[in-house]
């Protein structure tokens, strides 16, 4: 595994900031320096915040602007117009913000509709409606605009560009902090699998409104707070300098091109992009500027997708040295440039080195920490007998239907699976089997008829609370979080299970569940890089994760070849046999012989019949139901 | 993966030479004035060439002038004028005597029309760069934004085109366009002196405001106070009613919306309270309606664009510190003409649409004389010095002749606007009478 | 009445944003691409319009047969570059969103930042209008309408007819499935980009047509097509149309009621409502989509 290192980058970030003003006062270097760090520190602030809701989540928003222009308008007018604290406003800036970004989260994170580009089209309407209202009211800007001027602040951060240096480097801080915190704890994972896979994560116990309302939260208070800060350097602010498409757009600019899944993604494509503008509106670029930006954007889009910082960690020694470097170069010598311009240059030259061929990709990273691949997997030691009392039903379904418009799923069914009980479920093509598991997982609310989990009725009740309660399930087609490696998707679910641990322990605890199914020597490998069988193995490490008292299984085995069926079924009985209760979803009779305790066939969204597996499987009924409708199923 | 850098690299070579070939082969790209440099590879600040210097001209080490302009961006269109004309200045300075007897080196930057990157941009010159003098950029938002900057580093800054008198605090700012300390009130009754002079033949105003700052002001007065008077309270008190109040966001394209509220008001003049090409989606959409108001009157509008809608704009009025009309140009010093020449020749060759030295150009003209004038004066680049020279002895402006500049009102000299008219395709001044050059025309039909 | 005649500039105005917008959509939705360089291709399509029609003497509208092949290619070449690379959704954003200011960097250069607009006497349509009975629809605009409609009812007959058009149908909805039933998404895909941009040069040529335009102009345009484009329903042609329309007349009307400035809010309140209650689009698509 690897440690940790970020919070020594975080720390020496913020020990530098804090040294930069005092270096000043010593040096006496222009304090246009202070200026050009603050721009930066601003625009970490917000791409930072913008990643924490979408490049963590995934959700896509096109709305930092409306975050940014509260915080502005809030203090050019409690500030600018009616002389309040400019500290107090800062603060009060922040929370409105952070109000708006909870009430946009309100509306559209309740409504499963709204995701993906709708959810980004959502948030780009309100910089737009933003900027009507603040037009409409001449209480607030009328039109003319605002002047805000400068405020009075203590002797000891004079002078202005100081003062205005430390209030950004306090706000970006924050921002790198609450983003770095996030990214170590289960608040930034719960993201990440969001990100993967809401509906798995969801299902694993992952509280997914909750968790996106915090990042949306975090989102909107730092991009207020960070907003009302730069209105004091502003000097005069007006809707269509605030509401425009700048912040937005280079929010978005910035987080890609530094990377989104990493904390100091933003935080390098603000350097690079903040610096590669002063450049170029400075260095004569003449009617070059935007071309030159644009080349570059379009370049390092190109030929890194996943963003630079992704780029960089490949080979950090090299970058980081280059970096200094090239500065420490150009600095002595002094035969060329300012310090910006030095900046510049040894930007470009990790661009440069970053690009070269070889270095450790994460692709290669795991493969070098993972055990070597033999033929099959290697099944650990059994686990401990698990929490659970004995015989209770667990699932009682009462006449439960389903249907999807005219389409009738499931038509009334009655069962129930009670604790040691391994039930197998099967039923033709389009029987209902996998709308049941839906129904109980909690993934559908049935349309009419109860479902019971330990006693409580479960269709109010979000998916991850009756993951909580004890029920998992496994997918028919595999949805592992992928950019998450094995151990980590297991380490999820323990977070967020019925017990749940912080991160590292949970990493730890990841490793009892992939022994169970024998994936212990891929841990460190990523989902793409497994075959199915593996994949449905660790569908099932992370569903036995969560601890629950039933785990229903869809189709594990499609498409497997007969060594991992017989592999598959190895580990469904040591699952059964750490006292977890199964509900097996299966085409594969021999299967559903070998394993089931108990056998309840459905057809056409009714329970045809149920019972012994041996019983069962004779009744004509049920025999004219398979072959009147189609051969044994393939590996059979 | 590796295969694709070099299609990448190549794309991105390709996209360079495409774009530098499209940048030189231009006729004459506006961002190309005649004396400044191509890219520069070294990243030094831009700068304008210094020329040779010949012999009885400037000698020794450049004196900077720092400043920011919209080259881009939406404001692009007039920013470029004041780049042109400023360069102008700048050149027939070191050809004569230039300044205190240095050469003068324009380092004018690009800020986008980004008001945000102003005070970065700024605080990049003055502190980084150590320019010896700074000049204000293009328009009111961007200047507001630039001018704290300028105090705390206590430099002077001379500014074309912020008519704001009231927002305008910093003592040394110094304005090369001024309607005086009160354009809300000065603007409307220049006017109704013009429509008085009318006989009675105009008697509804149809008052159509952007709502950005100095429009709104001229007709509303502050947002935050009721109290102070605008073109809104001042045409009544003066007889003439308003018969349609609308106003619009920058950026509106509900032109016939405007128009139809208009042609249900049916007023004698339409006062557009705007800028740029607003006038002209107004007059168009109205066009279009078959409303044709018998008078029009377009406060800031872009150089050149109410011309361009050809016999449609005819008798439109405007305001202007200067319009190049031969008599007027007549009883001004040779060299007035001579300017207003050269710059139409460069802003030909530039492929600018429009060449007349007007308004905006001459309030750039009286504004780097205001700087340069400061600094013969006070005979050094003291800052403070400059400032009092001005303050105490004022400006000898070519095209708006002397100026004082009293700090009790923000330095806003009284004005010497004139009211203009599209006569024959051409702006010419018709008011005050005593500087026409040709007489107002009354409503049309 | 004159809420009538508002609603009819308006609706006209939209039905140009309207056939701005098909472009933008059409790519989202069956090509999953966010291509902000439709901005612009349309915004070289105006400059270009401007240009023929000034230098050459073309009638405005003549010059699309020049600049819609043009177009045509660029769009085509540049999602041919989106395939070869395999750009993602989201960063296909950026990397079109670097195209267009290195689009608006090219236009400053090679036209100036000023404003470009042609004269009367180069385009005597600006000034027209049609009369029917009290109400007046202006000559560019309604133009615009034409076209506007006249391109969806071609999209949607190559889209329901053609082989081609069913094939993107198809691959809009899923593309694995697609693919694997042998259809060859990228050649399709180039088609689609290039018919984009072609329609991009067309609603360039129709701005210029109406109004100024400077390189900044993109910028202006692209929060009201959006807008058009989310009520449309991503992929919906016909839906944008009605869109474009309905949003434009909205807005006429608004700005009549209430000021101009009321519309940008009006209208972007309606795009909330819409998604929240029906994110599909405020049209039904047409069965087959």
């Amino acid at each position: 595994m690897r440690r940790d290192r970020g919070w020594i980058a975080l720390a020496a970030i913020g020990v530098g900031l804090f040294l930069v003003p005092v270096l000043w006062e010593v040096t006496d270097f222009a304090v246009f320096y202070l200026v050009f760090l603050s721009g930066i520190l601003f625009w970490v602030a917000q791409a930072t915040s913008w990643n924490i809701l979408s490049g963590y989540s995934g959700y896509f928003s096109f709305g930092q602007g409306a975050f940014y222009g509260v915080g502005v308008y809030t203090m050019a007018v409690l500030f600018g117009r009616h002389g309040w604290n400019w500290l107090l406003v800062i603060l009060i800036g922040g929370v409105l913000a952070m109000l708006l970004g909870l009430g946009i989260g309100a509306l559209a994170f309740r409504l499963s509709s709204l995701k993906g580009e709708i959810f980004a089209l959502l948030t780009l309407a309100f910089p737009f409606i933003l900027a009507g209202i603040v037009r409409l009211f001449d209480a607030i800007d009328g039109g003319q605009g605002v002047v805000v001027p400068v405020p009075s602040f203590p002797e000891l951060l004079a002078p202005f560009q100081k003062f205005y240096f430390v209030l950004s480097s306090v706000v970006a801080l924050l921002a790198l902090t609450v983003a770095y915190l996030m990214h170590r704890t289960r608040y930034g994972w719960a993201l990440f699998a969001i990100r993967d896979d809401e509906a798995a994560a969801e299902g694993l116990g992952v509280p997914t409104f909750f968790h996106k309302m915090i990042a949306i939260g975090a989102n909107g208070l730092i991009g207020g707070l960070s907003g009302a800060v730069v209105a004091l350097n502003l000097g005069f602010v007006s809707v269509e300098g605030t509401f425009n498409l700048t912040v937005p757009l280079f929010v978005i600019v910035m987080s890609v091109l530094g990377s989104r899944n990493h904390w100091a993604g933003p935080l390098l494509g603000a350097v690079y992009i903040h610096t590669l503008q002063n450049r170029l509106a400075a260095g004569g670029f003449e009617g070059w500027s935007l071309i030159v930006l644009g080349v570059i954007l379009v370049v390092l889009m190109l030929l890194a997708p996943e963003g630079l910082m992704a780029r960089f960690t490949r080979r950090p020694a090299l970058a980081g040295g280059v970096f200094v470097g090239v500065i420490a170069t150009l600095g002595l010598l002094r035969v060329w440039g300012d310090p910006v311009s030095w900046l510049a240059a040894a930007l470009g030259a990790v661009v440069v080195v970053a690009f070269l061929p070889g270095g450790r990709t994460a692709e290669k990273r795991s493969e070098e920490t993972s055990v070597g691949r033999g033929a099959s997997v290697v099944l650990g030691e059994d686990l401990p007998a698990p929490l659970l009392k004995v015989g209770r039903p667990i699932v009682v379904a009462a006449d439960v239907a389903k249907d999807f418009g005219g389409v009738h799923a499931l038509r009334g069914v009655s069962m129930t699976v009670a604790e040691g009980e391994l039930v197998g479920l099967v039923g033709p093509n389009g029987s209902g089997k996998t709308t049941l598991v839906n129904l109980i997982s909690g993934a559908l609310t049935p349309t009419s008829g109860v479902i019971e989990l330990d006693g409580t009725e479960s269709s109010a009740l979000p998916p991850h609370r009756i993951a909580h309660l004890g029920i998992a399930r496994t997918y028919q087609i595999p949805r592992p979080f992928t950019s998450l490696t094995v151990r980590d998707n297991v380490a999820v679910a323990i977070m967020f299970g019925r017990e749940p641990r912080r991160l590292d322990a949970s990493r730890q605890a990841a490793g009892e569940y992939l022994n169970l199914v024998g994936l212990g020597g891929l841990a460190e490998a990523l989902p793409g890089q497994v075959n199915l069988h593996e994949r449905q193995l660790l569908e099932m490490a992370r569903a036995m994760a969560t601890k629950p008292a039933l785990l229903l299984l869809d189709e594990a085995m499609a498409g497997l070849n007969p060594v991992e069926i017989d592999n598959a079924v190895e580990v469904v009985r040591r699952i059964r046999a750490s006292g977890v209760s199964i509900v097996l979803v299966e085409h594969l009779l021999r299967v559903v012989n070998q394993l089931s305790t108990r056998i309840v066939v459905l057809d056409q969204g009714l329970v045809l019949a149920e019972g012994d597996p041996g019983v069962v499987m004779k009744d004509p009924a049920v025999v004219k139901a398979y072959l009147g409708r189609q051969t044994d199923a393939p590996g059979d | 993966m590796r295969r694709r850098a070099p299609v990448v690299s190549l794309i991105a070579v390709l996209l360079l030479v495409i774009t530098a070939c499209a940048t030189d082969d231009s006729g004459g790209s506006t961002t190309e004035a005649p004396g400044t440099t191509g890219p520069s590879t070294t990243g030094a600040p831009g700068t304008t060439e210094a020329p040779s210097t010949t012999a009885g001209g400037p000698s020794g080490e450049p004196i900077v002038v720092g400043g920011t302009l919209a080259l881009t961006g939406g404001l692009g269109p007039t920013g470029v004028i004041h780049q042109i004309a400023g360069q102008l200045f700048v050149d027939r300075l070191n050809a004569s005597t230039g300044l205190l007897g240095q050469p003068v080196e324009w380092n004018l930057v690009d800020d986008a029309s980004d008001g945000a990157r102003i005070a970065e941009l700024y605080e990049q010159l003055i502190s980084q760069d150590q320019v010896d003098l700074i000049i204000g950029p293009y328009a009111t938002p961007n200047i507001l934004a630039a001018m704290p900057v300028a105090e705390r580093h206590g430099y002077v800054l001379p500014q074309h085109t912020s008519v704001l008198a009231p927002a305008m605090t910093y003592a040394c700012q110094f304005p090369g366009w001024s309607i005086g300390p009160e354009p809300n009130v000065f603007i409307p009754n220049q006017l109704a002196d013009a429509l008085d002079s009318l006989g009675g033949s105009v008697s509804t105003v149809g008052l159509v405001t952007n709502e950005g700052g100095s429009t709104s002001f001229v007709s509303y007065g502050p947002a935050d106070n009721d109290e102070v008077q605008a073109t809104d309270t001042i045409l009544p008190e003066r007889g003439y009613e308003i018969v349609a109040d609308i106003s619009y966001p920058i950026g509106n394209t509900e032109w016939g919306s405007v128009a139809t509220e208009l042609q249900d008001a049916d007023p004698d003049i339409v006062v557009i309270n705007g800028l740029g090409l607003e006038a002209n989606g107004l007059i168009e959409a109205m066009d279009q309606l078959g409303f044709d108001p018998p008078m029009v009157f377009a406060l800031f509008p872009a150089p050149g664009a109410v011309l361009s809608l050809g016999d449609l704009t005819d008798g439109v009025l405007s305001v202007s510190i200067f319009e190049p009309n031969e008599s007027i140009l007549a009883e001004m010093d040779p060299e007035a003409r001579e300017i207003t020449e050269e710059f139409s020749a460069r802003v030909e060759e530039a492929g600018l649409p429009y060449t007349a030295f007007e308004t905006q150009a001459a309030a750039s003209w009286n504004t780097w004389e205001i700087l340069t004038q400061g600094v013969e004066g006070a005979g050094s680049l003291d800052q403070q010095a400059i400032c009092d020279y001005l303050h105490e002895n004022g400006a000898d402006l070519t095209f708006s002749g002397h100026v004082d500049f009293d700090p009790e009102v923000n330095n806003f000299w009284p004005t010497t606007q004139v009211l203009k008219q599209v006569q024959g395709g051409d702006w010419v001044v018709v008011w005050p009478e005593d500087s026409a050059a040709s007489p107002l025309q009354g409503p049309a039909g | 009445m004159s809420e009538l005649q508002a609603a009819i500039f308006g609706a006209l105005g939209g039905s140009l944003f309207g056939l701005m917008a098909l472009g933008l959509s059409m790519g989202w939705g069956f090509l999953k691409n966010i291509n902000l360089a439709h901005f612009a291709m349309i915004l070289l399509g105006g400059y270009l319009t401007v240009d023929l029609a000034t230098n050459l003497g073309m009638s405005p509208v003549a010059t699309i047969v020049i600049t819609a092949p043009l177009m045509f290619l660029i769009g085509a070449l540049v999602q041919a570059g989106f395939e070869r690379f395999d750009v993602s959704e989201f960063n296909s954003l950026l990397i079109s969103y670097g195209l267009l200011i290195i689009t608006v960097q090219v236009v400053t250069n090679i036209w100036t930042a000023d404003y470009q607009r042609m004269a009367p006497e180069v385009n005597p349509l600006a000034a027209e209008s049609v009369r029917i009975g009290p109400f007046v629809f202006p000559a560019p605009t309604l133009l615009a309408a034409g076209f506007a409609v006249g391109l969806v009812v071609l999209a949607q007959f190559v889209l329901e007819k053609t082989y081609a058009g069913r094939a993107l149908q198809a691959f809009g909805q899923d593309r694995q499935i697609a693919s694997a039933f042998g259809i060859d998404h990228r050649m399709l895909g180039v088609l689609l980009a290039g018919a984009s941009g072609a329609s991009a040069a067309i609603a360039g040529m129709l701005i210029a047509v109406g109004e100024p335009l400077i390189p900044f102009s993109p910028f202006d345009w692209i929060g009201r097509v959006f807008a058009i484009v989310i009520l449309g329903g991503i992929g919906n042609v016909q839906g944008t149309l009605y869109a474009g329309l309905l949003v434009g007349a909205v807005s006429g009307v608004v700005a009549l009621a209430w000021g101009p400035s009321a519309s940008p809010l009006v209208v972007f309140s309606l795009v909330v409502l819409a998604l929240v209650f029906r994110p599909q689009g405020l049209f039904p698509r047409k069965a087959g989509h």
